[in-house]
């Protein structure tokens, strides 16, 4: 079975290119009707497979392997609403964990699992890893409404840092994410329009396949590829300052219905 | 290089003083910065008016701006020499180029540039504001430090931060001003 699915991932992917290159020739309709139009073709072409389920697959796999140095699988993590239930749980994460005593994401949440679960080093927690299985549990978490609470005052704490950090000016571009995304949201920046992530309760489609060059990526992949269209280095991943500006961003798409994996430009 | 090392202590007693000012939460804010790995930390390194802005988020009170304009206008350093209107030629690649100028990201320029951003206003036919001295020197202030008129503005301060040297900002000038230069002669057709 995994063989099969990695044959047809590699076709899907050229395919995914192919359309990609195509649709650089057309006048450009909205970004979601692109999208939209984008998925249909993806979907027609890959028989009813999207890229992204191949992702979910893998990510399956990988999640109830039985693996590491203890030899167990990730069946056992807790991600918030006790050992084993994963159903949901993407739409109620950054929150707070007594076990490692941080507050986590998704993504940092499913590597202290590998490290103190499975017996990982965490040099060895393979990024492609974590990103297939946070898409296998973003999967369980469709159309759950994001719910993210300040229960605790780790997580009060974390959310102030990160309200901090979305407003900060800094770096030799005197840049920060609300000057974009608050003061100049809907202008278009080259080609693409800068979205309102306050407004537009973005986390809600986290983690995402973004078809226009082929690649899975998380909220933590993507935060950190905002610092760089900047011209700044980004936050280390896994990092306080990365989970909390993820965090913010949550509390801002509370109430809103997940629709996971996301698929965008 | 001088002006950096002077930013840097600016950025080191404003930090010293914020801490001082407001206690914990600061401190936490540092360490998730620090958290965030060390060329992330050095980014994120503020100097005064980056923190102003931050603190005030891009609103200064009425009462800031203009000693904030004042300090940003003491930044702008002109080249040896003076000219202010250099090669349009070079400015056009540096005006393009994203590690540059980087200007497409938010202006339009070169009507025929199909991927130009619209954050900031459009720049196709600046040149028919003439080369008068003012407009000269407006336009080379204005690219070297955008903060010297508008506090807080979107557009980075390339010149201050050594991103542009005030050579390579007077060619920019001149690709913005010269008749012969994209900017305006694709315009008038
Ligand atoms: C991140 C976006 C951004 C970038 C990059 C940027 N600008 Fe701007 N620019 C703006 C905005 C927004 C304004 C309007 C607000 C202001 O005056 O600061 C502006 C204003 C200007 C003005 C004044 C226009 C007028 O009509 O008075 C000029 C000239 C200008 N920019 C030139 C440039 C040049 C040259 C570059 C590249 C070196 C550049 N800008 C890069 C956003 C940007």
């Amino acid at each position: 079975m995994s063989r099969l699915w990695r044959f047809v991932a590699a076709g899907l992917a050229l395919l995914a290119l192919g359309v990609g290159v195509f649709a650089q020739d057309q006048p450009e309709p909205s970004p979601a009707e692109e999208a939209k139009k984008q998925r249909q073709q993806l979907l027609e072409q890959g028989g009813g497979i999207l890229p992204s389920d191949l992702y979910v697959a893998q990510g399956e796999e990988l999640f109830k392997a039985v693996r590491g140095p203890k030899g167990v699988s990730l069946e056992g993590c807790d991600f918030g609403r006790g050992a084993g239930q994963v159903e949901g749980v993407v739409a109620q994460l950054p929150r707070y964990f007594p076990d490692t005593g941080r507050v986590e994401d998704l993504d940092s949440r499913i590597r202290s699992c590998m490290i103190g679960l499975q017996g990982f080093k965490p040099e060895e927690v393979k990024r492609s890893e974590v990103i297939a299985i946070a898409f296998y549990l973003a999967s369980l978490s469709h159309e759950a409404t994001v719910d993210v609470r300040l229960a605790t005052p780790q997580e009060k704490r974390m959310y102030a840092l990160g309200e901090e950090l979305f407003w900060v000016r800094a770096g030799p571009r005197d840049m920060g994410c609300a000057t974009c995304h608050v003061t100049y949201r809907g202008k278009r920046s080259g080609v693409l329009p800068l979205s309102d992530v306050v407004g537009e309760k973005v986390a809600a489609h986290w983690p995402a396949y973004r078809y226009s060059n082929d690649s899975a990526l998380t909220m933590e992949d993507r935060i950190r590829t905002c610092y760089s269209n900047l011209g700044m280095p980004a936050p280390d991943y896994y990092s306080d300052a990365v989970i909390a500006l993820g965090l913010w961003l949550a509390v801002q798409s509370n109430g809103a219905k997940m629709d996971l994996p996301g698929f965008i430009r | 290089m001088e002006i950096r090392r002077h930013l840097w202590w600016i950025a080191v007693l404003w930090a010293g003083f914020t801490l001082s000012q407001e206690g914990p939460f600061l401190q936490r804010l540092n360490e998730a910065i620090q958290d965030g790995g060390s060329a992330y930390a050095r980014d994120l390194q503020q100097d005064a008016d980056q923190a102003l802005c931050s603190r005030y988020r891009d609103r200064l009170p009425p009462e800031a701006v203009e000693p904030f304009l004042q300090r940003q206008r003491s930044l702008i350093r002109y080249p040896a020499g003076g000219r202010l209107l250099g090669d349009w030629k070079q400015g056009e690649a540096l005006f393009t180029n994203p590690r540059k100028g980087n200007c497409y990201a938010c202006h339009t320029g070169d009507p025929k540039e199909k991927g130009a951003g619209r954050m900031g206003p459009g720049l196709v036919a600046y040149g028919q504001r003439g080369t008068s001295e003012a407009v000269v020197r407006f336009t080379y202030e204005k690219v070297y430090n955008a903060w010297a008129f508008q506090p807080c503005s979107l557009m980075y301060r390339a010149g201050v931060h050594g991103i542009l040297s005030p050579e390579e900002t007077a060619h920019i000038v001149a690709f913005l001003l010269d008749p012969a230069s994209p900017v305006n002669a694709n315009a008038r057709r």
